[in-house]
């Protein structure tokens, strides 16, 4: 009897977990400008008016931008702090660890007030390149847990071996390391890409005029009930599920299982 | 690991990550720090401010209501939840972990939007509720404190079920038979054994709700309506409409502190976890 109760329960639980994305998704192909569920009809209006919109698309293209450039210099400066991290032997790691993990403990809004007056005095409020710059920082804890945990993985002998038959260090990265790593480099960079792509609150913060998806969607939820929003959410959806295709396999492949990571 | 060789240049790896964090992150936090005690001079009136002034402290006890709240119903419904998942065949302990795991991959402005069709005052539940005569009007579910716990609830919850799960799926099955055979009954088994076994990953896992909560922003500014603002959204103002850096610093470094206490405290919580 209590094992019914608990499944039951269990069920709904996870049914209240679900289902925001169930109710967006059809919501999405309503003809009704109205909330009406379940929809009245079927139509793509509101991808219509999604994609037919300038302020739109000129939000899509910052996002898109911004999400390149921000998780590129986050792979990129992460990979090799990484690297360090996890062969160095060097003191005070784990308080530099600490550092580049923090971002994702501190909460967002913190980090948005304190970009927010630091960048209003040195002159990048409201540019494009603070966005970036706030962007990176965010998507830097990604990186590190991610690519800490493929380097720890990596044996450092065959490292070793490379160095031992001539090869210089920069040799050995380019053609033993990254090959071996390729498949969790991609999966970091993708974590960082959709950390920048769906973020809100240091966006709101510092972003001034420029618009990105989210802040733009942010700002017409906090004014009105447009359902545009869902056409956007459908394709945030199916961006994310195969975003999560990719990284499952590419993390697979690179031999990292997905519990070592939460 | 203690064969490795030592290089030197390993920390220089390391060096341009950690000058980027010390210029775009510590920094602008630590002069946000240094401003709410030093503009225009060594003061602590901004913290004065905080407290003399009604509104700061309402918003802070609210904030501290809703996520003490949240985190309570967090519990009550995660850890039934990975009870559940930790009895289940692999295979289904997989598609329940994916549909744990499926909210966190959507945006959680499309999560927060959907409350509002369906809790909305012509949202789902509203209309079967009129429709089964059971309200004459529609129940205000939403732009009020319920909507924003329910709303977070809905966010927050995976990050206690996953580490929860996580945790009493390494609990030993032999310790539970050995209970068992030593004649306790199954729910004598499950209160002496089990649940002091997952209680470290339970106060972890809730910690870190609580945590999140107390910095939420999205959610109260959306559900909320602007009529429960929390402490994020009170910076939002201070910032964004007032222009009151001063103030604003002093109620982020407030928030800083609560957040750092709680986390060190999990970490504490967890690390007894792992020893016991």
């Amino acid at each position: 009897m209590s094992r019914i109760l608990l499944a039951t329960s269990s069920v709904l639980v996870l049914a209240f977990l679900c289902l925001p994305a169930l109710i967006v998704i059809p919501m999405s192909f309503s003809s009704a400008s109205s909330l009406e569920f379940p929809p009245p009809g079927f139509s793509l209006r509101w991808y219509e008016s999604f994609l037919g919109d300038p302020r739109w698309l000129l939000a899509l293209q910052n996002s898109v931008v911004v999400a390149l450039l921000s998780s590129t210099i986050a792979l990129l400066v992460g990979s090799v702090a990484a690297y360090g991290l996890v062969r160095g032997t060097f003191r005070g790691r784990a308080l530099i660890e600490g550092v580049f993990i923090a971002p994702l403990v501190v909460p967002s809004v913190i980090i948005a007030v304190a970009l927010y007056i630091f960048f209003a005095q040195i002159g990048l409020l409201g540019t494009m390149t603070g966005l970036v710059i706030g962007h990176t920082v965010l998507g830097v804890p990604y990186v590190i847990l991610v690519m800490s945990v493929a380097i720890g993985s990596f044996d450092h002998r065959i490292e070793q071996v490379a160095l031992s038959l001539g090869a210089s260090t920069s040799m050995m990265f380019r053609r033993v390391l990254l090959p071996n790593l390729l498949p969790s480099v991609f999966a970091a960079w993708i974590f960082a890409l959709i950390a920048s792509f769906d973020e809100v609150i240091v966006t709101h913060f510092i972003a001034g005029r420029h618009d990105t998806v989210p802040k733009r969607m942010f700002n017409e939820l906090v004014l009105q009930v447009n359902p545009t929003i869902t056409a956007i959410a459908t394709l945030l959806i199916a961006l994310s599920v195969v975003a999560i295709g990719i990284i499952v396999l590419l993390l697979r492949r690179g031999g990292v299982r997905m519990q070592s990571l939460t | 690991m203690a064969t490795i060789r030592r290089f030197p240049a390993e920390f220089g790896y390391v060096l341009p990550l950690l000058l980027l964090m010390l210029a775009v992150f510590i920094l602008p936090i630590a002069l946000m720090l240094a401003r709410s005690v030093t503009q225009p001079e060594w003061t602590i009136e901004h913290y004065q401010n905080l407290i003399e002034t009604s509104v700061y402290l309402r918003v802070l006890g609210r904030t501290l209501r809703i996520a003490v709240i949240t985190t309570i119903v967090c519990a009550v419904l995660g850890y039934p939840l990975a009870y559940w998942m930790r009895g289940l065949s692999p295979q289904r302990q997989v598609v329940a972990t994916a549909l744990v795991v499926l909210p966190f991959w959507i945006s959680i402005l499309v999560r927060t939007y959907a409350w509002i069709v369906v809790l909305g005052n012509a949202g789902v539940v509203n209309r079967i509720l009129l429709d089964l005569g059971l309200v004459g009007a529609p129940v205000a579910f939403l732009y009020n404190e319920l909507g924003v716990i329910i709303g977070t609830t809905n966010v927050l919850l995976p990050f206690l079920v996953l580490p929860l799960f996580a945790a009493m799926v390494r609990i030993d099955d032999r310790l539970l038979h050995a209970a068992e055979s030593l004649g306790a009954s199954r729910r004598t088994v499950f209160r002496r054994v089990f649940f002091p076994l997952s209680l470290p990953a339970l106060a972890a896992g809730s910690i870190l709700v609580f945590i999140l909560t107390f910095g939420f922003f999205i959610t109260p500014a959306i559900l909320g309506g602007g009529r429960v603002p929390m402490v994020a959204n009170a910076l939002d103002l201070l910032i964004n409409q007032f222009a009151r850096w001063e103030t604003a610093a002093a109620l982020s470094t407030v928030l800083l502190v609560v957040t750092l206490a709680c986390f060190a405290v999990s970490r504490w919580v967890g690390a007894r976890g792992a020893t016991s």
